[in-house]
């Protein structure tokens, strides 16, 4: 099974056109270009005349490209961001199958008209209500094409009329729950990088990174961040780290030649090294090998867009 | 958004059958009293203190409660007979268990409320989630009448035996506590509770234990909480309003969104290097909101006790 | 009475069968259960090997009193299930159930082999471990899917770990989710919850007695009653931590002679303050905790007399051989 790379989505908002030039350089693994919602009709609509561009524009990087729809104009705003370039869209505050399969057949008929491949855009749910944490499992076993699933923890908290926190966490069940039911189901469950709401001006990179390292230890595959100075901590924190993959590698090793010598136990830095070890160690480097891989191909992508723009001065 | 036409924080649960104590309840300050048939009467003192509770209705209403009677499944007929007179709001129902049982409540509700000249479906039901075939049964409780107003988990710890950790937490309430809260939300009614921690035992807490575990419950969602003792009120009230501080915090979050999406595009507002989204601000109007609500009650009850002639919330 | 009485599992040794000097010696440890294992032990090339030498470690393991035990494997079910269900087996652990139709399937061959082997219907009970996500979100229909399932819990450990990608031994509890859907699971379906408090395990040790005590102890307070551990230095720390204390014992009877005195008043509850000048709520749900504790003690006396008794037996006829 291929592994799904997803470690850092980084919000862009689609407005903001210095960003959109900027964004491709930061690492990310996936940029959500976002049609925020409240905008005036105007700005919505100037917005949504420059989504194609802006969907090639940052995915230069090797970014896989979402577009974050509003949930009253998924049509259009789905119809103005449809190219090859676009992985899929972010549909906000799904409370049902129902809402999924709409959003499925608006992509069907896009696809078609732009000659896309059917079934190639994704969709990547925002839950933003109780109902959607509740719902989960019809949710996203609604459409093939979901594969990965966030709480909009923001938007939960507000549909709640609290004010999110860390003390006490108001959402233990809905992630628990998210991470369970999405695992189960086969769709990557991905966290927010700003659980707490609190920013990030405090906070130094062991920080971001510890943040992102106990949303990985609940069982989260990705972020999405909100802000840029999250994305090299998430993509560390969701990389295997270079002395885990040394100690897995040797337990493979360790562990072959036991098998060769005829037992399946062996003793190896402290602790014996058996067949469910020997299975952790798989898991390990081969999610480090997807890593690798997937930061290789995002390095030549970056590579070749700045001979683009030293040759020929494209921005 | 959460509605808030119904500032219910303070839940105080009153055994019908002790005079004094209803004689007491109106100076309690409660947003509500629950008048108590089932865990604070004597098995014994079950029938008479079902013939008291009507005239207890009014009295306990005199500090500007509302009233609920809180009745066990088992023997829904006789107190709900005992309980459904004009002047109730609404119906703890102890030990909800199934969908079934809450709908054979609503039916006879509405044969005592057509009986008795109440307006027809204006009797509601809290289901007090105190088993564990309660809890998971939960949401479908929840969706078995209209009249189902809002869902708690009444005395599950002493009900199921939860037990303090050595954390002090009682095990499993996180769980349920936030389990419930979904549930409700997502059927479109009020979790009540509060996140009593060791030695909180059975809603029996000091005051200042008390506050605080309205206002972790406040936090994770929960709108009000039952509690047991007159002086556990007053804490229930204040830790399920907005302080002062929070209420200040949120109209200058309120206004420096304000002012920036007056003067150009909302796309980057910036407070303390965090991007304030419409979603971030909408936390901040619902604190006032509630805060401007509970106000609201606050003065209302207050006027009641003075004895003012008052428009009905 | 019940037909089949509530077996105590306050402590109990899993090791693999095929290692045939722990199987020898596990018998005078003072374990309520031991648990031969053919799973993750077991080496895949020792599978076969390891099933066929499940009927005759029964009586070895049921020795000095302690019950048998079976982890099968998840992959090899059925045919494990037919070299393990033997007279004297008290449970078949079954790791990674994801279904109720891998249980309704475990029913149907055991309630066969039980009538073809002679043992009476209904004995064997089923453990159905949750180890994966997807166990989690079908824990309710497992445990309804047979009456065996007398205990269940999990949602947490190795396996449950690897599935979701998470380390172990971190500070927080990562499975608060999972433990909660499979406890309430276990409370609503009436089945003994397998649970404990959660305390962080950041060595991951599984010999240090001083630990196995405080977790058992923790869990004893919190309600549960069911331990287990892989180590012999853990079994008599987990006997000793799952039984209620002297101290206890006579609380339980000061609360029962309390809650005796509010029957005549119209009260239902009085505070007070108890020996050590603690201030106390007594009620029915205490005179009822009380009154359990008291009968847990009381089993838990007569299970270890039952073990004693057994290894002193056995012990004798040995010095006499």
């Amino acid at each position: 099974m291929t592994i799904l790379v997803r470690r850092s989505n980084l919000v862009i908002p689609a407005t903001q056109s210095r960003m959109v030039r900027w964004a491709w350089n930061l690492g990310a693994d996936a940029i959500i270009l976002d049609l925020q919602d409240g905008m005036p009709p105007s700005e919505l609509e100037t917005a949504r005349d420059s989504l194609k561009p802006a969907v090639s524009m940052v995915a230069k990087g090797g970014a896989e490209v979402f577009v974050r729809v509003n949930a009253h104009s998924v049509y259009a705003d789905a119809a103005a961001a449809m190219c090859a370039d676009l992985t899929g869209i972010v549909v906000p505050g799904p409370e049902s199958a129902a809402d999924i399969a709409e959003a499925d057949s608006i992509l069907n008929e896009l696809e078609r008209h732009a000659g896309v491949a059917r079934g190639s855009a994704e969709i990547f749910p925002s839950i933003e209500t109780a109902a959607g944490v509740w719902r989960i499992r019809e949710i996203i076993t609604a459409s093939p094409r979901i594969r990965q699933v966030i709480i909009d923890e923001a938007e939960l908290a507000a549909s709640l009329g609290i004010v999110q926190g860390s003390d006490p966490d108001p959402f233990v069940y809905a992630r628990g729950r998210l991470c369970i039911e999405a695992t189960a189901a086969g769709v990557q469950p991905i966290a927010v990088a700003d659980p707490t709401g609190l920013g990030i001006a405090n906070l130094g990179h062991d920080d971001l990174v510890q943040t992102a390292t106990d949303a990985r230890n609940l069982g989260f595959k990705g972020m999405v961040c909100s802000h840029p100075a999250w994305v090299n901590p998430v993509n560390e924190a969701h990389t295997p780290a270079e002395s885990l993959v040394d100690y897995y590698t040797q337990v493979r090793e360790v562990f072959a030649q036991a098998l060769a010598a005829g037992t399946a136990a062996a003793p190896f830095a402290g602790r014996m090294i058996d067949v469910p070890v020997d299975e952790w160690a798989k898991d390990v480097l081969a999610m480090s090998a997807a890593c690798a891989a997937r930061d290789a191909e995002k390095q030549a992508a970056s590579e070749m867009a700045r001979v683009w723009q030293d040759t020929f001065g494209l921005a | 958004m959460p509605a808030n036409d119904k500032i219910r924080r303070s839940w105080l649960l009153v055994p019908v059958s002790q005079p004094d104590r209803i004689t007491a309840a109106p100076n309690s300050s409660a947003d509500v009293v629950i008048l108590d048939l089932v865990e604070f009467v004597a098995e014994s003192d079950k029938p008479a203190a079902r013939e008291m509770v009507a005239d207890s209705l009014a009295s306990v209403q005199a500090g500007g409660a509302e009233v609920f009677v809180q009745i066990e499944p088992d023997l829904m007929l006789a107190d709900l007979r005992a309980a459904v007179w004009p002047g109730l709001n609404g119906i703890v129902v102890s030990r909800a268990e199934t969908a079934q049982q809450i709908a054979e409540i609503d039916t006879v509700i509405s044969s005592l409320e057509s009986e008795r000249g109440l307006l027809p479906g204006s009797v509601e039901i809290v289901a007090s989630l105190e088993t564990a075939p309660g809890n998971h049964a939960g949401f479908e409780i929840a969706t078995a009448s209209p009249r189902v107003w809002g869902l708690t988990l009444g005395r599950a710890d002493l009900i199921m035996d939860l037990r303090p950790e050595p954390s002090g937490e009682i095990h499993l309430m996180q769980y349920l506590m936030q389990r419930l809260v979904t549930i409700a939300a997502a059927a479109g009614k009020t979790p009540l509770g509060a996140w009593w921690r060791h030695p909180d035992r059975g809603l029996l807490a000091t005051p200042d234990n008390t506050r605080a575990a309205a206002q972790r419950g406040r936090a994770i969602g929960f709108k009000g909480s039952f509690c047991v003792l007159d002086n556990q009120v007053g804490p229930l009230n204040q830790g399920f309003t907005p302080s002062e501080s929070e209420v200040a915090a949120a109209r200058s979050i309120q206004q420096i969104y304000a002012d920036a999406t007056e003067s150009g595009t909302l796309a980057a507002v910036t407070h303390e290097d965090r991007f304030l989204t419409a979603d971030i601000v909408r936390q901040y109007t619902n604190v006032l909101d509630l805060a401007d609500a509970c106000a609201t009650r606050d003065m209302f009850k207050a006027a009641a006790v003075e004895g003012r002639p008052v428009p009905v919330p | 009475m019940p037909d089949h009485p509530r077996r105590l599992k306050r402590s109990g040794l899993t090791m693999p069968v095929v290692t045939e000097r722990f199987i020898n010696n596990a018998w005078h440890r003072g374990c309520d259960f031991i648990n031969m294992d053919l799973e993750d032990s077991v080496p895949p090339n020792l599978k076969d090997v390891a099933r066929n030498l499940i009927k005759e470690s029964i009586p070895v393991v049921n020795k000095g009193g302690a019950d048998a035990v079976c982890r099968i494997n998840h992959d090899l079910m059925e045919a494990d299930l037919n070299a393990v269900v033997w007279p004297g087996l008290m449970m078949v652990n079954y790791p990674k159930a994801e279904h109720a139709h891998e249980i309704r399937r475990m029913d149907e061959i055991i309630t066969r082999l039980e009538a073809e082997r002679g043992i009476r219907p209904g004995t064997i009970e089923i453990g159905a471990n949750i180890e994966t996500e997807v166990g989690v979100t079908n824990a309710y229909d497992i445990v309804s899917a047979s009456p065996r399932i007398r205990e269940f819990g999990g949602a947490s450990g190795y396996d449950m770990s690897r599935d979701l990608g998470v380390e172990m031994f971190v500070q927080f509890d990562q499975f608060v989710y999972g433990k909660g859907e499979v406890e309430l699971t276990a409370r609503a379906l009436g089945v003994t919850p397998h649970a404990t408090p959660f305390t962080p395990n950041l060595t991951g040790s599984v010999s240090d007695p001083d630990r196995a005590f405080a977790e058992a102890d923790a869990a004893r307070r919190c309600g549960f009653r069911i331990g287990g551990g892989l180590h012999p230095n853990v079994v008599e720390p987990q006997n000793r931590g799952f039984t209620p204390t002297d101290d206890e014992v006579a609380d339980a009877h000061w609360v029962i002679q309390q809650y005796r005195q509010l029957s005549h008043t119209g009260d239902t509850w009085l505070q007070t303050q108890d020996a050590s000048g603690q201030p106390r709520v007594v009620d029915r749900y205490e005179a009822a905790r009380a009154e359990e504790l008291l009968q847990w003690r009381a089993a838990c006396e007569e299970r270890d007399r039952e073990k004693n008794e057994a290894i002193a037996r056995v012990r004798a006829a040995e010095a006499s051989a």
